[in-house]
Order: structure tokens, then C-alpha cells, then sequence
């Protein structure tokens, strides 16, 4: 058996294209704490798009300029949307207990997609260049020095955020994302909690 | 269905189902909740702190600011790595100080590399400086720091004449025409390039110097006066009535608990306490004992699932 055949077995074991974009659900998918992940995913778009704008004009731009600063504020509200997005997302999957039956690793890369957003967050406050980039950059530094991480990541230093926001993390997080969501579709949803009320009340 | 999904589901009914429609749909949603909150609210932009307008408008912080890094006693002074080689002045836990073991990588001397350095590019300009400049560097470190805290000490009493600080007379040295010196190439414009010319690579975007500067008291009035100093909460707010970085709370909260909240070493505790509590414990939450049994005893489960547990009741 060649690579490309193994590589078609796997997927067969584990994600079928009726997997990756199903047309039938199971019928306890049906409510919207569903949508929370969707949301966030949506909001992740919407991050990268104005992102890239923002990317190809500019600081000045975005400071100046109307439509820039329209721009940047689609920006800056497309993170407080992920961001509530993902907090009630990671809520609902806690109150479902959505690792049980092998998902641990689902869930496990959603929190590590979850750290590296919060590090995206900190590098777009610092990369915003106006006076919070100032006061964040300063007061950043003394937590991220005290564990010794002053030697590879300096809040101060433009160069080095602008590169982390703008490739470096987006890429770390989309990748940690299309982790997360083949992880999602191989398994399906999670079977619900046995229904401990009922069960209580027939016995 | 894949083999593994054929498993899985086994025995489950199932329904229709269209992910591309729910994808675009909530996108849709996602994209006018956006653009509404962008229209109606815009986005903070407080103006960065120049040091042109320091220099113009609080002469007096600026050659406190400026004094203190000659007297040793600004925040920079003795920080340890990975600034300065003062390894006692790392943070440290139970005996370990992390900072120390990566050493000093990003070196700043701050009355040499934030003061001294840029006036002798100034001196270039403005000759008056060059013997302030050569009775300060003649001097013992001691004498150096003498003069610059007698001078702190009249800072108080100074008036501003024109451009200059005046001091009552003392024994402050040199001191006095340095101040000037730096005020002048302060309200000039030309501080922040002579900060960052010192830097290793001139080509960099490293704005380390320029933004330690001003790091102590001149970036915490401006903070304070944009309610940013987070004296509930921590520093995670934005300025002006925009939300700030809410999702940091549990982070920055840490900080206002003892023994954190004025601790020396509050940032490593912080950072140990966010690590352990906040990011190795969610990870492996669904192996922790009683916090993995919680999602059963809060029965929001059943509200999420209330259409399949009515079916089967």
C-alpha cells in the first residue's frame, strides 16, 4: 500500500466528506449553545479579514485616515465578539462535559487555541501603537520578565509584536483551529449526560 | 460516514442538517453585530505619550523622570535581567529566580544609555552642553548620584522660566545644565531618535528606551487621568468608555489579592498562580477529581438538552 493509499484510509477511519460537512446531525443537537463555537469561528473571520486590511495600509493609516479608523474599529469589535463568542462556547462544552468518550484531545487543543488567543490579544493591544500600546508595553514586561521570558519576547519591541500579531500567531491559531474542528467531526457531537432526573424519578 | 463516526453514533436518530447555510448565517450575524458596534461606537485612540509634550507641558516630571536615572533611583535602575546585572533584584520564589537564568539580554544602563548618551549626541548641536557633560563624566559615581538626589530635592521648590527648570541654589554639580540640556532636546522633538539611535541595529522598530523612559511617574499620570490603572480589577482596561481586554480579569485580578497586591516578587507569584490555576488545570480539567463531576451537579446540561430528554421521557 502506497502513502497516498494510507492517507486515503485514514480518512476513511476518521473523516469521510459526509464527516467534514455533514448534511444530518444527531437530533440532540438542538439548541443554541451549539452556535457559540460557529459564533467564535465566525468572529475568527471576521479578525483575519480586517486584519489583513489593516495589515496592507498600515499604522498611519488606521490612525489617520477615516476609513482606516472605521476599519480598526471593526477590528476591535470583532475581538470583543470572538471573545465572548469563545467564553460562552467553553462554558457550554464545560457544562456538557463535552471531553467525555475520548474527546480529551478535543478539548485540549481548544484551550491551546484559546492561550494563543489570549497572546494575540495582548500583541494587538501592543500593536495598536496609540498610548495603550504604551502603558501594556510597560506594564506587561515585568510579569513576562519575572519568569524570564524578557529573552525572547520584549512587549517594547514593535518589530517583534507586529510580526507576532500580523503572521506568526493568526497562523498558530488557524492552524490549532482546523486541529480543533477535524477533531470536532471525526468524533461528532458528545451523546448527552444521562438524564439523571428521569432516571431518579423511575426508580 | 466514517468508520470511527459509524461507531460513535450508533443507534442515535439523527435529523437534517445544513453546515454551509448555519455557517453564513452566523458569519452574517457576527458581521452586522461588528459593523453596527463599529459605527455606532468607533474605537479608542488616546494619543501616545511624546516626549515633546512632556518636555512642554510637565517640564517638571521631565527632569524628575530624567534625575532619577542619574541619581540610580528610577524603576530602571537595579531591575535586574534583562536590563541590568543586578541578579538579587530578580523576582524570586522560594529561593528560584527564573529571570536570572536567561541573563541580561536586552542591556540598558539608565543614566548612561537614557541620559548621557543622548545629550552627547544633543552636544553635537548645542555646544553648551559639552562641559556640564565633562564635569558630570569626570566625577565618581557616587558624587554623580549626590548631586543628581540634592537636585530631586529641590525639583519641589524649581521654578519654570521659559524653557529652563531653575533650581534654588545648591550643590547639585553639573546637574542643572544637564536637565536643561535634555529639556531642551526634549521639547525639540529629537529625544526619542537619540534614545533609539543607541540601540544595537539602527534599522530595528525596538522602542524599548523611548518607552522606558517614561515608564515611572509620567506614564502612570497619564494613566491615571484615563482611569487605566485598574485598581479593581487590574490593568485590563481600555481607554476612554471602551471594554478592555475583560477576558484578562481572572489574570489581572491575581494582583490585587495579598500577598500579590504588594509583594516584590507579585508578578512571579502572579504568572506561577495563571499557570498552574489557569492554564494546567482547565487543560486537564476532564482528569481532576470533583471538577470534573461539577457539569452533573449544575443541571444546565438539561437546558441544553432539553429537547432530547423531553423525546425520552
Amino acid at each position: 500500500m502506497n502513502l497516498t493509499q494510507r492517507f486515503q484510509r485514514v480518512l476513511q477511519r476518521n473523516l469521510t466528506l459526509e464527516d467534514a460537512l455533514p448534511t444530518r446531525m444527531p437530533v440532540y443537537v438542538d439548541s443554541l449553545a451549539y452556535l457559540f463555537g460557529a459564533g467564535s469561528l465566525m468572529a475568527l473571520v471576521e479578525l483575519v479579514a480586517s486584519g489583513v486590511v489593516l495589515a496592507a495600509f498600515g499604522p498611519s493609516w488606521y490612525h489617520h485616515r477615516p476609513v482606516g479608523r472605521f476599519v480598526n474599529s471593526l477590528h476591535f469589535w470583532g475581538v470583543q465578539v470572538f471573545f465572548a463568542a469563545l467564553v460562552l462556547h467553553m462554558a457550554a462544552k464545560f457544562f456538557m462535559a463535552a471531553w467525555r468518550d475520548g474527546r480529551w484531545p478535543t478539548w485540549a487543543v481548544g484551550m491551546l487555541a484559546f492561550f494563543v488567543a489570549l497572546f494575540t490579544g495582548l500583541t494587538g493591544y501592543l500593536a495598536q501603537t496609540n498610548f495603550d500600546s504604551q502603558w501594556i508595553a510597560v506594564q506587561s514586561k515585568d510579569a513576562i520578565n519575572a519568569v524570564g521570558g524578557g529573552s525572547i519576547f520584549n512587549p517594547m519591541n514593535l518589530g517583534q509584536v507586529l510580526t507576532l500579531h500580523v503572521v506568526v500567531l493568526p497562523l498558530v491559531i488557524v492552524g490549532l483551529v482546523g486541529v480543533h474542528l477535524f477533531l470536532i467531526r471525526r468524533d461528532g457531537p458528545v451523546r448527552p449526560l444521562p438524564d439523571t432526573k428521569a432516571a431518579e424519578a423511575g426508580r | 460516514m466514517s468508520a470511527r463516526s459509524e461507531r460513535t453514533l450508533r443507534g442515535i436518530p439523527t435529523k437534517p442538517y445544513d453546515l454551509l447555510l448555519e455557517g453564513i448565517l452566523v458569519l452574517a450575524l457576527v458581521m452586522a453585530l461588528v459593523l453596527v458596534l463599529a459605527a455606532l461606537f468607533g474605537s479608542p485612540d488616546s494619543p501616545t505619550v511624546r516626549a515633546r509634550d512632556v518636555a512642554r507641558l510637565q517640564p517638571l516630571a521631565f527632569v524628575r523622570t530624567t534625575a532619577r536615572m542619574l541619581a540610580g533611583s528610577s524603576a530602571l535602575s537595579g531591575y535586574g535581567p534583562p536590563y541590568t546585572h543586578d541578579p538579587a533584584n530578580a523576582q524570586r520564589l522560594l529561593g528560584v529566580a527564573p529571570a536570572n537564568w536567561f541573563g541580561v539580554t536586552e542591556p540598558v544602563a539608565p543614566a548612561r544609555d537614557l541620559v548621557l548618551a543622548p545629550l552627547e549626541r544633543a552636544a553635537v548641536l548645542d555646544p553648551s552642553l559639552a562641559a556640564p557633560l565633562a564635569a558630570f563624566r569626570g566625577a565618581t559615581v557616587a558624587q554623580q548620584r549626590a548631586w543628581a538626589r540634592a537636585y530631586l530635592g529641590a525639583v519641589g521648590k524649581a521654578e519654570v522660566s521659559g524653557a529652563r527648570v531653575v533650581v534654588p541654589p545648591g550643590a547639585y554639580g553639573p546637574v542643572p545644565a544637564l536637565m536643561n540640556g535634555m529639556l531642551r532636546l526634549g521639547r525639540s522633538g529629537l529625544l526619542t531618535g537619540a534614545l533609539e539611535a543607541g540601540q544595537r541595529h539602527p534599522y530595528a522598530l525596538d522602542l524599548s528606551r523611548a518607552l522606558l523612559f517614561f515608564q515611572g511617574s509620567v506614564d502612570h499620570a497619564v494613566a491615571r487621568s484615563l482611569n487605566m490603572t485598574g485598581n479593581r480589577w487590574g490593568i485590563s482596561h481600555e481607554t476612554g468608555p471602551y471594554p478592555g481586554a475583560w477576558w484578562l480579569w481572572p489574570y489581572t485580578f491575581l494582583y490585587q489579592v495579598p500577598p500579590m497586591a504588594s509583594s516584590p516578587n507579585g508578578d512571579l507569584q502572579v504568572v506561577l498562580i495563571v499557570l498552574v490555576a489557569l492554564v494546567l488545570l482547565p487543560l486537564f480539567l476532564p482528569f481532576v477529581p470533583v471538577l470534573n463531576r461539577i457539569p452533573r451537579w449544575i443541571p444546565i446540561y438539561r437546558w441544553i438538552w432539553r429537547s432530547w430528554y423531553d423525546r425520552h421521557r
